[in-house]
């Protein structure tokens, strides 16, 4: 998943970002609200917001984006742990709550319910199109029941389509996700990483809607 | 109001008894002046012409009198007096016979004398009237002097009664002041409480700020270090991996540590309760290493997270004196109860934990554990107990009357 981290505190920001990292995700890290101006607009799978940030309330943050329509799933991280505060959290936009100290495993495994809930078709962990089966928990693929091995970026690709089956994903967000700020350097790494993965996982998985993008599974 | 009629019978009584004296003196003095008009009179008429017939009385009665002469013979009495003597000797001044109350005076010639009386029957009824008439106004007079009273004490009382509301929805912390007193004696006392109420409201702004500036400076850095030491765990070399893995772990220890600390300072803060399930309560807390059963549905009305907080302490605690299993249950409406299988306590210590909670002396080692547990329960309206068990360790919390009924 391509992730959004807003959070001042650096060995917290740093530890996270790295943990994220290792367990196959792209982060971006800011360190301040004004850090995310630059981010405007950029797709992400879910954001993963600090509370109190120094130069404003990640909470009105998250309210703005929610006015806008930006309905991409988001996590609290914060320091209060009152009931009102929750509450407070969850009436702001946010799609789960999480009070420090927490374990990054945990952290990790809110984020894969939260988008598996919100993100986008697959409702649940485990998901099937003809004779292929993709586990987002265990990050693992099936063709005709085997498992096939994907690389790092392939599987960033195939998780981004299935995140967001029946939906046409367009190439530039595409690339975004999965290749985050590296996307501008090689301009046809996307296409590389989709025909690898038509070549494991058959022909018909990975759908090319013509000037539009990519579909995995039926148009919903 | 029984003391109202005693008191206007003992005014009545004490009027009563003074009046009868009044009246017998008096009575007595208009038998005196009587007699001695009567006897100047009666010098100048001429007996021999009263033909020994007795003279007539006064037409009310009130007096008889009969003049003697050398002891008892008579020489002549109104027609209300007895035919004999009241006195077989001379007998001047007062003296009672029988029914009358008699007054005997010497007149100017010689060997005569003069009786006036009353009868007794006449002073009775006079008395009567006067004592009548006195007890009564002493009456009426007591009532409405107590109903007068009654009334002065009720509106000097009502300021104290005004006082008494405004301090029952007195909230100091909300950083009202209780205002200027009704009466300039209760100035003082408005001045205390307003001094106390502004003291106790800065020092729980002050801890309140402390809290919650402790919270945000200790839970960051520490989830920073739990983020750091797991991906340092995935990283690192295999032979590095205990040693990490054991620090992760007292990094866990000290979250959960701080975790208590944090949640202190919340006791004292409201209580929040909401129907929960213990189940629900339980299923939430972190409890690796440890077999935690539930008997049976339980509900409970209590604010979850205070509950959960001091649960996570009391399970960590058993955690510590080598429980594996540990038996949660609802044994009455609104007490949680836990029995461990661990190393449990001596009864003298047992003994001394009791003491301690009742006490409050948390200081003398009951742990953060049950302090927190104590507290919470405290804060519910309730206490933290320990019941006798023959292995392990068992303790319940009381959490108040707002048990949820059972389905």
């Amino acid at each position: 998943m391509r992730l959004l981290l807003i959070e001042d505190d650096p060995t917290l920001g740093e530890g996270l970002r790295d943990f994220l990292r290792t367990d196959g995700h792209r982060v971006d890290w800011c360190a301040s609200l004004a850090d995310t101006d630059a981010l405007r607009g950029e797709p992400y799978d879910a954001w993963l917001v600090d509370w109190q940030l120094p130069d404003g309330s990640g909470l009105d943050w998250l309210a703005t984006r929610r006015a806008r329509g930006d309905r991409t799933p988001a996590l609290v991280l914060t320091a209060r742990d009152r009931l009102a505060d929750r509450v407070h959290g969850l009436d702001a936009g946010a799609d789960d709550y999480l009070v420090k100290p927490f374990a990054p495993e945990e952290l990790a495994a809110r984020l894969r319910a939260v988008s598996r809930r919100l993100g986008a078709g697959a409702a649940q962990s485990r998901a099937a199109f003809g004779p292929v089966a993709v586990d987002l928990t265990a990050r693992a693929a099936y063709f005709e029941g085997a498992r096939v091995d994907l690389t790092a970026r392939e599987w960033a690709v195939l998780e981004a389509l299935v995140l967001r089956a029946g939906r046409i994903v367009p190439k530039p967000d595409l690339e975004k996700i999965v290749l985050g700020f590296e996307s501008e350097l090689s301009s046809n790494a996307l296409e590389v990483h989709v025909s690898s993965l038509r070549r494991k996982l058959g022909r018909e998985l990975i759908e090319t809607v013509r000037g539009m993008g990519y579909r995995v599974g039926d148009a919903s | 109001m029984l003391w109202v009629v005693a008191w206007g019978l003992g005014v009545a009584l004490a009027v009563g008894l003074a009046a009868q004296h009044e009246v017998d003196e008096l009575l007595d003095e208009s038998l005196y002046a009587t007699a001695m008009v009567l006897a100047h009179a009666i010098d100048r008429v001429d007996l021999e012409s009263i033909d020994d017939k007795p003279l007539p009385a006064s037409e009310d009665g009130e007096f008889a009198w009969q003049l003697v002469n050398g002891g008892d013979r008579m020489l002549a009495r109104s027609s209300n007096a007895p035919q004999l003597a009241w006195h077989k000797v001379h007998t001047p001044g007062f003296s009672d016979v029988s029914a009358w109350r008699v007054f005997g005076v010497a007149t100017g010639r010689e060997g005569r004398l003069l009786y006036v009386a009353h009868t007794a029957q006449e002073r009775r009824e006079a008395r009567g009237e006067v004592i009548q008439s006195a007890v009564l106004a002493a009456l009426s007079i007591g009532l409405i002097g107590q109903a007068w009273l009654r009334l002065r004490v009720r509106r000097e009382l009502e300021v104290l009664d005004v006082l008494s509301n405004r301090l029952a929805g007195h909230d100091p912390l909300a950083g009202h002041a209780l205002g200027t007193a009704d009466r300039a004696e209760l100035a003082p006392v408005h001045r205390a409480i307003d001094d106390l109420g502004q003291r106790l409201a800065r020092r729980v702004a002050h801890e309140r700020a402390f809290a919650s500036h402790a919270a945000h400076a200790l839970r960051t850095p520490l989830a920073g270090m739990d983020a750091q030491l797991a991906v340092a765990l995935r990283e690192s070399p295999a032979e590095l991996q205990p040693r990490l893995q054991r620090v992760r772990d007292a990094s866990g220890r000290l979250q959960r540590v701080v975790r208590s600390l944090l949640d202190l300072f919340r006791v004292g803060a409201e209580v929040h309760r909401a129907p929960v399930e213990l189940k629900a309560l339980i299923a939430h807390l972190p409890v690796e290493g440890l077999e935690v059963t539930v008997e049976g549905p339980a509900h409970l009305d209590v604010d979850a997270d205070l509950v959960a907080a001091a649960l996570a302490n009391l399970l960590d605690n058993a955690l510590r004196y080598g429980a594996r299993q540990v038996r949660a249950s609802v044994p009455a409406p609104g007490v949680v109860r836990l029995d461990d299988d661990g190393r449990g306590c001596t009864p003298e210590r047992r003994r001394d934990l009791r003491a301690a909670l009742a006490a409050q002396h948390y200081d003398g080692g009951t742990g953060l554990g049950l302090m927190l547990a104590d507290l919470v329960a405290r804060a519910h309206g309730g206490s933290v107990s320990l019941p006798d068990v023959d292995s392990g360790f068992s303790v319940a919390l009381a959490l108040g009357d707002g048990a949820a009924p059972g389905p």
